[in-house]
């Protein structure tokens, strides 16, 4: 098994993984990148178009990895969905605690 | 004062058009039940929430705000706005539980997460305080508004904050949520292309890249092009302490829910996309469009400086966005200036409104007085609660000035209590609703002691905020974990069909053997 996961079962997709772990290193990663990067870019320095080619390339990344068991987790919820609305108006109108 | 030419009118009347029929085209949509009229029906693609993420988080008082903090510290003054970096975590964590569970509110949510009376009396406290809270930002932002305007044509205030805002309320209470993202997706594009058309615009007025940073060395003030200059590792006004709390704030307050006045509106985002894969994107790249946003004005903030070095008067160098905008683009330009002007603040405006009306209607209205109530009534008591909380606005807006500078500042103290109760309800199962109840009342009690009578009375010294921040969460925890410990835990059978349903991260090992013993998920 490669470093990114790209095929999910739905149980598999429902935990906590590695690839999630990763996702929220990135993520404030690539923020804090394209923030800066953008900032001094506009000034012409060239730490700036170093550091947002940085965040564009780390933002790439973040994506490839979370989004195969995104899309995992989404298909497989929406099979269950309408019966979890069904159960949220129900408690709404108190016909369940 | 403004002179605006043919163009600029032609403009600004199309906008208005544009942004107005949008609403009555989708008067039909909005109308067909609650979850429409509040959520767009759940079916929305991440793009559509994300361009309201960001229109909604771009108003008319955030130029003003930013151009304060990056006049005054250069582009460290970025770091001020990078609170909402939470969305890096939350997108990928939060979100994902939350848009699970599908909650309309964080009110709803309470009576997920906990049960009995506890969860309702959060609930009940959370719906009001939002409803309240909806109406303190519409009439915040519509005087804003007013003020722009007093300030461009010379009307009375209260003619931009009853016009403008009377506008939104057309589209809003035609079509509700579908009215507002679609029209904040329009109001976004215009808002997102004149913010860098400016900033660029005002670059080159400047002098262009090199003229500015050569101009602002010369003046020995090279430290305002370093993102990371600070004033100290604890000194001065701007230290790196800040800038650490802020972001362990930020980044580890996005794996809670309810981390600052922002999540409210994100959340009713992420419950309008239509799969979970949607919501986590729409969170992500609306806050990445608002980072970039901010890096943009920064730009204009710093050529802005180039030009006027020494003012002093903050009143005179926070409108320096409008300033650069009114003063430097070409005709016809600045009605499409003005006009995006009106597109942040018509965004701002539609979204408090429409959620405001949703904590309402579906957390009081049929919660607790009418839980029979038929989807064409529910949507009817939206409507009428729209309507009112824009006429509260407007009261608001004009009488409360005062008030509003003390709830900015009480804002920021609650925040500070709350901050970690509001990651435990996601990560600990043991976290109950007493506990989250007392930290709540017990933050109220601690901040007016922290920030003002201990000073006062020197028992200790009046101190930083940040250091308030970490004081106030300290105390508060000594009140709101024994609660927790001393109170029973939440029913079993109710935490097991919330981790069945949400998957919440971090302790939640017993609810989930009990969850695998009764055999609702399965061990991986």
């Amino acid at each position: 098994m490669g470093l990114i996961r790209k095929r999910w079962t739905p149980e598999e997709a429902d935990e906590w993984t590695r690839e999630d772990v990763m996702a929220w290193v990135l993520s404030p990663l690539s923020y804090l990148l394209l923030s800066v990067g953008s900032a001094l870019s506009l000034f012409l320095i060239p730490s700036g178009f170093l550091l947002l080619a940085a965040g564009i390339s780390i933002t790439f990344f973040l994506f490839y990895t979370i989004d195969p068991k995104l899309k995992a987790i989404s298909s497989e919820y929406e099979k269950k969905q309408k019966g979890y609305l069904e159960r949220l108006e129900r408690i709404t109108r108190w016909e369940e605690e | 004062m403004v002179q605006f030419a043919f163009l600029d009118w032609f403009w600004l009347v199309l906008f208005v058009l544009l942004m107005t029929l949008s609403g009555v085209f989708f008067y039909r949509l909005g109308k067909r039940s609650q979850a429409d009229f509040f959520l767009a029906g759940r079916g929305l693609p991440w793009w559509l929430p994300a361009s309201s993420v960001y229109a909604t988080h771009t108003a008319t008082d955030t130029p003003i705000w930013i151009g304060g903090v990056v006049y005054k510290y250069g582009l460290a003054g970025l770091w001020y706005a990078f609170f909402s970096a939470w969305c890096a975590i939350s997108a990928f964590s939060s979100t994902r539980i939350f848009r699970r569970s599908l909650a309309y509110t964080q009110a709803e949510w309470q009576s997920l997460r906990f049960s009995g009376l506890g969860a309702e009396l959060l609930r009940g406290w959370f719906a009001g305080w939002q409803v309240f809270m909806n109406m303190f930002i519409l009439g915040w932002v519509g005087i804003a508004m007013g003020k722009v305007c007093h300030f461009l044509f010379g009307w009375p205030p209260w003619v931009g904050l009853a016009f403008f805002s009377s506008l939104v309320a057309v589209y809003v209470l035609s079509a509700g949520y579908w009215g507002v993202v679609v029209a904040d997706f329009q109001q976004g594009i215009i808002a997102f292309f004149m913010i860098v058309l400016t900033s660029i615009w005002a670059v080159v007025a400047a002098g262009g890249p090199r003229t500015i940073t050569a101009k602002i060395a010369s003046i020995g003030q090279a430290w305002r092009l370093n993102p990371f200059h600070f004033t100290g590792t604890f000194s001065g006004d701007f230290p790196l302490a800040w800038f650490l709390t802020m972001v362990v704030i930020a980044v580890l307050g996005g794996f809670g829910m309810g981390t600052s006045i922002d999540w409210y509106v994100e959340a009713q985002r992420i419950q309008s996309s239509r799969t979970v894969r949607d919501a986590s994107y729409s969170i992500w790249w609306g806050t990445a469009l608002v980072l970039i946003r901010n890096s943009f004005w920064a730009a204009a903030i710093i050529a802005f400086f180039s030009l006027f070095p020494h003012l002093k008067n903050p009143q005179e160098y926070e409108m320096a966005w409008y300033v650069i905008g009114f003063k430097t683009l070409p005709v016809g330009l600045v009605g499409f200036f003005f006009a995006s002007i009106l597109a942040i603040h018509f965004s701002t405006i539609s979204t408090h409104l429409n959620l405001g009306a949703m904590y309402f209607t579906r957390d009081i209205f049929q919660h607790y007085i009418k839980p029979d109530a038929s989807e064409k009534t529910l949507v009817q008591v939206g409507r009428i609660t729209t309507l009112i909380l824009l006429l509260g606005s407007f009261f608001y807006g004009l009488m409360m000035e005062e008030l509003t500078r003390w709830l900015i500042f009480a804002l920021w103290i609650m925040a500070a209590g709350i901050w970690l109760p509001n990651i435990l309800q996601v990560i600990w199962w043991r976290f109950n609703s007493w506990g989250y109840l007392a930290a709540w009342i017990s933050n109220l009690g601690l901040s007016w002691l922290v920030v003002w009578v201990l000073p006062e009375f020197k028992i200790i010294p009046s101190l930083p905020d940040y250091l308030q921040f970490w004081l106030l969460m300290v105390l508060g925890a000594l009140i709101y974990i024994p609660v927790t410990l001393l109170t029973p835990p939440e029913d079993m059978d109710h935490l097991v069909k919330f981790y069945v349903m949400s998957r919440p991260y971090g302790f939640w090992g017993p609810v989930r053997r009990e969850a695998i013993f009764r055999g609702l998920i399965g061990e991986v």
